[in-house]
C-alpha cells in the first residue's frame, strides 16, 4: 500500500552515500539562492533536470512526480510576471526547478533504510541529551507502516456501512468513527509493545 | 514518553496517511478541492493534544522526506519540501502544537456541550488557519519571490474552505472528545 518513492537502478547517483546526497542538496539551496544570474541558474536547471531524467524513471513517472509541484511553480510565476521584473521571474523559475529535480533524484534514488540511518545519526546529539531515543522514531515508524493498511481497512468497513444504510460518504460523518475505531487499539498495541520489551524499559 | 503515547502519536500519523485517500470534495462556491488530509493539522490538536499531536505531524513529515507517499494524491519526497509549498508542511508541526495548547487550555470535564463546539473551533482556526498561513505564506513568499502582499491575497482563496474544515473537524473532535476522550490525558 505505501511503496517507497525509492527507484531500482544502477546509476552513479544511486552509488552516493546518503550523507553526501543531502549535504550536496543543502549546499545547492543555499547556493542557488545567493544568485539572480540566470547564467548561472539555467546550467544548474540543466544540470539537475539532466540528473533527475537519467535516473531510469519513464518519463511518465518522472513527470508525475514533480507535475504538481511545477504546476504551483508555475501559478506562481504567473502571478508574478505581473509584480516582478522578467529576469527575476525567469531566475526564481529556474532556481526553484533546478531544486524540485535534485531534491526529487535524492528521493527516487534513496532507500527508506538509508535515509533512517541518516536520521539515527542525526538524533544522535539528542539522544545523548537524553531528549529521545533514535530508536523510538523508528518504532513509531514501523507502526506507521504496519497500520496504515489496517486503517484504510477501517476506512473502507466505514464506507460499507454508509453506502449499506443510503448514506453519502462525506468526510465528517468517517472521520470520527476512523478516529474512534483506531485510537481505540492504542491500549492493546502499547501492552503487546511492552511485553515483548522492544523499549527495554 | 510512555509506549502508549508513542503508540497514539504513530497511530494519528497513520490516520492522516488514510485521510490522504479519502476524496477530495469540491464545493462550487470555493475554488480549491477540500482534502480531508489537511483536517489532520486541527483533528490531531484536537483530538490528542498539543505535545503528541506536534510529533505525530513531525513523524508525518519525515514520512514525506524519506520519501513515502504519505501526501495525498500520492505525493511525497524531499521535492515537497524544495518546492513552493514546503513551509506549510514544517508549519503543521506548529499549527498541531498551538491547536492542541489551546484545546487543553479551553477544554475542561465539566464545561458544557456548545463550550467544547465552541472551543474547539476557536483552537482549530487560530491554530490551524493563522498560524499556519503565518508560517506557510512568508515561506511561499521568499521561495517564490512572489511580494508577501500578493501571496497573502492570494490565499484568501483557501479561506472559506479552512472555515469549512475548522467546522468539520470540531464536529469531528467533539465525537471523539464524547466516545473516547483522550485530551486530558496529558502528555
Amino acid at each position: 500500500m505505501l511503496t517507497s518513492l525509492y527507484v531500482e537502478g544502477r546509476s552513479w547517483f544511486h552509488r552516493v552515500p546518503v550523507r553526501a546526497k543531502l549535504i550536496a542538496l543543502l549546499a545547492l539551496s543555499i547556493a542557488l539562492f545567493t544568485t539572480n544570474s540566470v547564467l548561472l541558474l539555467l546550467p544548474a536547471f540543466l544540470v539537475c533536470g539532466g540528473l533527475y531524467f537519467s535516473l531510469g524513471l519513464t518519463l511518465r513517472q518522472a513527470s508525475a512526480r514533480i507535475g504538481f509541484i511545477f504546476f504551483t511553480i508555475l501559478v506562481l510565476a504567473a502571478v508574478n510576471l505581473f509584480l516582478v521584473p522578467l529576469p527575476q521571474v525567469v531566475a526564481l523559475v529556474l532556481r526553484l526547478m533546478a531544486l524540485v529535480f535534485f531534491a526529487a533524484a535524492v528521493t527516487a534514488t534513496t532507500t527508506i533504510g538509508a535515509f533512517m540511518d541518516e536520521v539515527t545519526f542525526l538524533l544522535s546529539p539528542c539522544e545523548r541529551l537524553g531528549l529521545l531515543r533514535a530508536a523510538d522514531v523508528s518504532l513509531a515508524l514501523g507502526l506507521v507502516l504496519r497500520f496504515v493498511p489496517d486503517i484504510f481497512a477501517h476506512y473502507q468497513a466505514i464506507s460499507e456501512a454508509h453506502r449499506a444504510r443510503g448514506l453519502p460518504i462525506r468526510p465528517l460523518t468517517i472521520i470520527g468513527p476512523l478516529i474512534i475505531l483506531t485510537l481505540k487499539d492504542a491500549d492493546t498495541i502499547a501492552a503487546a509493545i511492552d511485553a515483548r520489551g522492544f523499549r527495554r524499559q | 514518553m510512555n509506549t502508549r503515547d508513542l503508540v497514539l502519536i504513530a497511530l494519528f500519523a497513520a490516520i492522516v496517511v488514510v485521510l490522504g485517500f479519502i476524496p477530495p470534495i469540491t464545493l462550487g462556491f470555493i475554488p480549491v478541492p477540500i482534502t480531508a488530509q489537511s483536517m489532520g493539522v486541527m483533528l490531531a490538536g484536537c483530538i490528542i493534544g498539543a505535545r503528541r499531536g506536534a510529533l505525530s505531524f513531525l513523524l508525518f513529515a519525515l514520512l514525506v522526506a524519506i520519501g513515502l507517499p504519505v501526501l495525498s494524491g500520492g505525493r511525497g519526497g524531499l521535492a515537497i519540501f524544495a518546492g513552493p509549498s514546503g513551509g506549510f508542511i514544517l508549519g503543521w508541526v506548529v499549527a498541531a502544537y498551538v491547536t492542541g495548547l489551546l484545546a487543553e487550555r479551553i477544554i475542561r470535564p465539566g464545561i458544557s456541550e456548545g463550550r467544547q463546539f465552541i472551543g474547539f473551533f476557536l483552537a482549530s482556526v487560530i491554530g490551524g488557519i493563522l498560524v499556519l498561513y503565518a508560517i506557510g505564506v512568508p515561506w511561499l513568499s521568499a521561495v517564490t519571490g512572489t511580494p508577501l502582499l500578493a501571496a497573502a491575497t492570494g490565499s484568501l482563496a483557501f479561506i472559506p474552505g479552512d472555515f469549512l474544515k475548522a467546522a468539520i473537524a470540531t464536529l469531528a473532535a467533539r465525537a471523539v472528545y464524547a466516545g473516547y476522550p483522550l485530551l486530558p490525558a496529558r502528555a
